[in-house]
């Protein structure tokens, strides 16, 4: 499925502003604003001045919660962006309700905590985040994660994620099952976008610490139903002089 | 048409044979299709079935598509036409077992491949068939996980695979790709 971009242009200036390029600036503003987030449930809230909240926008981590303040704004993260910044990027510490900072160790077992498969959908997140893809929240798609190739303002996403594991200790207990397999394709296919599983396999290494993260392999596939009525076409003889679509199996 | 139950070979070419008489037949080859050790073959006569009638070419995998001595039209692996069946009533002993075991002694497993299915207009030819399009697998339980998908990516190459769900008399076909999404920059 080729990426749609929302409009004429929209690619050329997805180009001329890397995601990654934003990534590293919000990366260097957070640290050097030694800026602070709060644990809360199962977000983390951070307060930012306003050149911060426009790379949190611009780089789609967060989401901006109304205040009545004039001069910072609130952004809350999910627990996957926010161990993103403070794990993977360093630049994001954050606080206990006791007032101290928590440790990564501390952060991966709160998360835990309130996720079971936290690892799993981390290690997914991350994964995707470091090839600069941008991912967001897929609930209300029925899956873990979207993926965008910029900004979602500037393109549609492409990929529905699911965030698979291997073996007996899959928590996830997505697409065991036929009907599901149907399911989750045909609301895919219904927004326009490929279902991708990405199966994360631990390799006996556990989940005691985000330490184990690096051990972790990865693999994606993507899951299509294949038309039959629509795929008759042989990909090598061409009808009057013109060309037909390749069929890909 | 012979009025007899006919064993199931027999029925096959029947069903195939008479539009008029279609009816009777397919009722007989239900009853067949659904008694003993021959009731997985249900599923497989409707992915057969409905490829076929798309106009798809389908052959067994693992048993070879030309059968010594006749003359089956090319471009089909099935029973079309008086004349091919008048040709395949007459055939002896050993080259009609091998067409209809096609279906005899099939078992639909997960992990043994079901069908090889070329294009429509794929100009196909029993003599050399070369790849298939895909080799397809029936699926019977549940979706195959990672680890037999990566077991039929090494089993067959350069050659996709699909898996085919059949459930109600849906027919539905899945493949399941490895891919990587690009490093953006």
């Amino acid at each position: 499925m080729m990426p749609r971009w929302k409009g004429k242009g929209l690619q050329a200036k997805a180009n001329a502003d890397p995601m990654s390029k934003i990534v590293s600036q919000l990366q260097s503003s957070l640290i050097q604003f030694e800026t602070r987030g709060l644990l809360s449930s199962c977000s983390v809230l951070v307060e930012v001045d306003a050149e911060l909240a426009d790379l949190l926008n611009r780089s789609c981590f967060g989401r901006p919660r109304i205040t009545a303040q004039e001069d910072k704004q609130w952004f809350q993260l999910d627990m996957e962006e926010a161990f993103y910044l403070c794990f993977s990027l360093k630049c994001l510490k954050v606080i206990g309700e006791d007032g101290s900072i928590k440790s990564n160790e501390e952060l991966w077992d709160y998360f835990k905590s309130k996720k079971l498969v936290f690892p799993v959908s981390y290690k997914v997140y991350s994964h995707l985040r470091h090839k600069n893809w941008v991912v967001r929240s897929g609930l209300q798609y029925g899956v873990d994660f979207v993926a965008y190739r910029h900004h979602p303002a500037l393109v549609h996403s492409e990929y529905a994620v699911l965030a698979l594991s291997e073996g007996d200790n899959d928590l996830n207990g997505r697409l065991r099952v036929w009907s599901d397999v149907h399911c989750t394709v045909r609301l895919c296919g219904s927004v326009a976008k490929t279902l991708l599983t990405v199966i994360v396999n631990s390799n006996n290494q556990g989940a005691n610490s985000p330490s184990c993260l690096e051990h972790y392999t990865v693999e994606e596939r993507t899951i299509t139903r294949w038309n039959p009525e629509r795929s008759r076409e042989d990909q090598t003889s061409p009808k009057n002089g013109t060309k037909k679509g390749v069929t890909r199996f | 048409m012979a009025t007899h139950i006919a064993p199931l070979r027999k029925l096959w070419a029947l069903h195939v044979l008479d539009g008029n008489d279609i009816h009777l037949s397919l009722k007989e080859l239900y009853e067949k299709l659904s008694n003993g050790k021959s009731g997985c073959y249900w599923e497989l006569f409707e992915v057969y079935k409905h490829l076929r009638s798309l106009g798809y070419v389908v052959g067994r995998h693992g048993i070879p598509w030309s059968v010594k001595g006749q003359h089956i039209k090319s471009g089909t692996c099935s029973l079309e036409g008086s004349q091919e069946s008048n040709e395949m009533l007459e055939m002896e002993p050993k080259d009609e077992n091998s067409v209809i075991e096609l279906f005899n002694n099939m078992q639909i497993t997960d992990v043994s491949p079901a069908f090889n299915v070329y294009l429509p207009n794929s100009k196909f030819r029993k003599s050399s068939p070369g790849d298939p399009s895909f080799v397809l697998y029936i699926s019977r339980c549940s979706p195959p996980s990672r680890v037999e998908i990566e077991a039929l990516e090494r089993k067959h190459g350069a050659i996709p695979f699909k898996f085919c769900h059949v459930e109600n008399g849906r027919v539905s076909f899945f493949s399941f790709a490895k891919t990587e999404l690009p490093v953006l920059s």
